[in-house]
């Protein structure tokens, strides 16, 4: 019973504090909040849809020779009699209706003018006797690219898509060199099969173009399938709680050296109420105040930006799991304090650094190189694997694949609360 | 026989090179107020926090209503009200809410918790202020409410540290007449002050405390004993004259004159009727005086006497 007064005392006095409040549940809703807000409109219309790239085609090559091949081996629904003509037809198939939105111009100066007057992102000029010059062995096919100046992914993506499909064509200019030459001429009937060949093979290699050229990873796929906003929002709010969670463990426990300041400490321990009572209570309140940060910010954040968790056994193992290592962690830093003019030093900095390695995976997961990184150094602190964790069960993994992170969590806790009340008890008793 | 509310054995404590306390005894009977007297570091606040079990003794024992500080803790405490040196109450919460908590942690619930509570804020004229942050406070009003926060399970023995340190004299007079409320109830008080005029006023037995040594323990008037009943009257003269000593010395009522650069040290009984007689005396030998200081016997002379040293230094 005086166990209970002392952690609801403590839970009393956190939730009485404004700027605690702000920490614990303003702070990681306000941020995810405002990365929501960024994606906000794409959030409402359930989907996330890049601005499509806009791109104007000027094909003066008219009097380039016919395409010697069957409509057979062209990419589907390119229809196609010239090579230049291919290439505007490849910039205009459906497979990059997504990624570009082309339009034709009737010659270089005005797609030029198009750009310059930033109705268009990039040009795309095809000369004159471009054909010509691509099926001469002894001469180089160039293609002008004309873009605005002041942008560099959307003209970038355009050109290696032009790369990747004229790296194709030369691969056809090579093969056809190299059937002529060792081919007599009763055997001329093969190019045609064989140029067939290398164009269905490059079909396929070339058929997801979009995807190949604009590589978009989201840390959970269900979630992107539904809601990709929600895919980027979604693990930033898990990181933000996991954050704030273990600031909240270490300034609740902080009330601890607070009273002992105070005085009122001592006073507890002129009352006929043991120490280990005292401690227990102090201790309990750290647990059920982190509790009610954390529940309150998973309900909220479901209510608020629609995060599904995940599966809800796992996600109330996760849950009891950071609230245990937040509490734990908040007890052993405050072990370690002298008086709470160090604590600023630990807020500031240690939970800081810690806090900043744990969510590396999510900042990190545009690129999986960072990824990679972000999984080995984040794991050196618990943060890492309560980020980890919620991360799956954002996955929609099952119960048993948190599991390990779970162990983790609890062995953190146990190494950390056996090394707090070790000192405290030191300390104290 | 009665059993003493605190018996005291021979306690020491050090803090590393300090001995902050060496070889306390004493003994305070029931019902009684007892006062610790010294100057700050006198080591007043540590024995009490060994008595309040706080601290543990390096050697000696004590015995708080036969419970010994040393192997019977809770018990100690259980029968015993501490009210510290600082406002040790909790600011962001009521009045009611810390007097509420703060019987809790003395075992009290229910309806027995809300009605002392109820009385304390009575007693203690908060009752208005009950709702009230602590943070909103005057200092005088959390003294009185650290106050009754240690009365709240009625215990037999209170220890009350420097209760009046740093408050208006207002506060102050409630204090002190809650102190003699206390007693009047039955309760035992432990009171430790710097304070001379408190300690002469409150207690029914005084302990002198300095440099961690009990040097004197009595009433006021056996300590006062000490320094004799006679008045200290102490004279500045502009232009001394040998021959005042003399002169003074045989003015009736007068017992010892002594000098120093020019400061006539005078014992007598009943110095202000002395006084015009060794003014009158003066002028007849042309002698300018400019100063006067009585001092009747008290506690700060009783120091001076033992320590050499005024209580205040």
């Amino acid at each position: 019973m005086k166990i209970l007064a002392i952690a609801l005392k403590d839970i009393r006095h956190a939730l009485r504090s404004t700027i605690g409040l702000v920490f614990m549940f303003g702070l990681p809703l306000m941020v995810t909040g405002m990365f929501y807000l960024m994606f906000g409109q794409a959030a409402r219309s359930g989907s996330f849809e890049l601005a499509r790239i806009r791109v104007v085609v000027a094909n003066e090559d008219l009097e380039a020779p016919r395409l010697q091949t069957g409509s057979g081996a062209l990419p589907e629904g390119i229809k196609a009699d010239t090579l230049s003509e291919l290439v505007v037809a490849v910039l205009q198939s459906k497979d990059l209706a997504d990624l570009l939105e082309v339009s034709l111009a009737p010659d270089a100066t005005a797609a030029r003018q198009v750009v310059d007057s930033q109705q268009a992102q990039v040009a795309v000029i095809i000369p004159s006797g471009f054909s010509k010059q691509f099926a001469d062995i002894n001469s180089q096919a160039t293609v002008e690219f004309y873009q605005d100046p002041t942008l560099t992914i959307g003209p970038g993506i355009v050109r290696a898509i032009l790369n990747r499909f004229m790296d194709s064509i030369s691969g056809v200019k090579i093969a056809v060199d190299q059937v002529l030459d060792q081919t007599d001429a009763d055997q001329v009937a093969l190019v045609g099969q064989v140029i067939d060949a290398y164009l269905a093979t490059s079909r396929t290699q070339t058929s997801n173009a979009a995807d190949e050229f604009l590589e978009i990873h989201a840390p959970s796929g269900e979630v992107e399938e539904t809601n990709p906003v929600l895919a980027i929002v979604a693990p930033i709010m898990g990181g933000m709680m996991v954050f704030y969670a273990f600031y909240t463990g270490v300034s609740t426990a902080e009330s601890i050296l607070e009273e002992d300041e105070q005085r009122t400490l001592p006073r507890l321990f002129t009352t006929p109420t043991s120490r280990q009572a005292i401690l227990t209570g102090k201790f309990l309140a750290v647990f059920l105040t982190v509790s009610v940060q954390v529940v309150t910010l998973l309900v909220a954040s479901h209510l608020i930006f629609g995060i599904d968790w995940g599966a809800p056994q796992a996600v109330a193992m996760l849950a009891g799991g950071i609230i245990l290592v937040a509490s734990s962690t908040g007890i052993f830093v405050n072990s370690l304090l002298k008086d709470t003019r160090q604590g600023g030093i630990i807020f500031g900095g240690v939970l800081t650094i810690t806090g900043m390695l744990g969510m590396i995976r999510i900042f990190g997961s545009a690129s999986s190189a960072a990824a990679r990184m972000g999984d080995s150094v984040g794991l050196l602190v618990p943060q890492g694997w309560a980020v980890r964790g919620l991360v799956e069960s954002l996955n929609r993994q099952p119960p048993a694949q948190v599991l390990p992170e779970l162990l983790a969590l609890l062995a953190w806790s146990c190494v950390f609360f056996t090394l707090g009340i070790w000192r405290f008890r030191k300390r104290y008793g | 026989m009665t059993q003493s509310a605190i018996q005291v054995n021979d306690l020491h404590k050090a803090f590393g090179d300090n001995n902050a306390v060496q070889g306390v005894s004493f003994e305070v009977q029931q019902g009684e107020i007892f006062s610790l007297l010294g100057p700050n570091g006198a080591g007043k606040t540590t024995t009490i926090s060994m008595l309040a079990t706080l601290l543990r003794p390096d050697q000696g024992d004590a015995f708080v209503m036969g419970h010994s500080i040393r192997k019977e803790a809770t018990a100690v405490r259980a029968v015993l009200g501490v009210v510290p040196q600082e406002i040790a109450l909790y600011e962001d919460l009521s009045a009611r809410e810390n007097l509420l908590f703060w019987g809790k942690m003395y075992g009290l619930r229910g309806g027995v918790l809300k009605t002392r509570v109820d009385e304390a804020l009575e007693i203690i004229g908060l009752t208005e202020r009950a709702s009230g942050q602590l943070s909103k406070f005057s200092g005088g009003m959390k003294r009185r409410v650290n106050i009754a926060a240690a009365l709240l399970h009625r215990p037999a023995v209170i220890f009350m540290d420097e209760p009046t340190v740093g408050i208006d004299p207002q506060s102050r007079r409630n204090i002190l007449d809650s102190v003699v409320a206390l007693k009047e109830q039955g309760m035992t008080v432990l009171y430790t002050t710097h304070y001379m005029e408190e300690a002469q006023e409150l207690s029914d037995h005084i302990a002198i405390m300095d440099h961690g040594k009990l040097i004197s323990l009595g009433t006021h008037a056996e300590l006062v004993k000490i320094v004799g009943e006679a008045d200290r009257i102490r004279l500045a003269i502009h232009n001394p004259r040998e021959s005042l000593d003399q002169i003074w010395g045989m003015v009736p009522g007068v017992k010892q004159v002594s000098s120093k650069d020019g400061v006539f040290t005078i014992l007598a009984l009943n110095g202000h009727q002395v006084l015009p007689r060794l003014f009158e005396a003066a002028g007849d030998q042309a002698a300018q005086i400019t100063s006067v200081e009585i001092q009747q016997p008290d506690l700060e002379a009783v120091f001076l006497h033992l320590t050499g040293r005024a209580l205040r230094d």
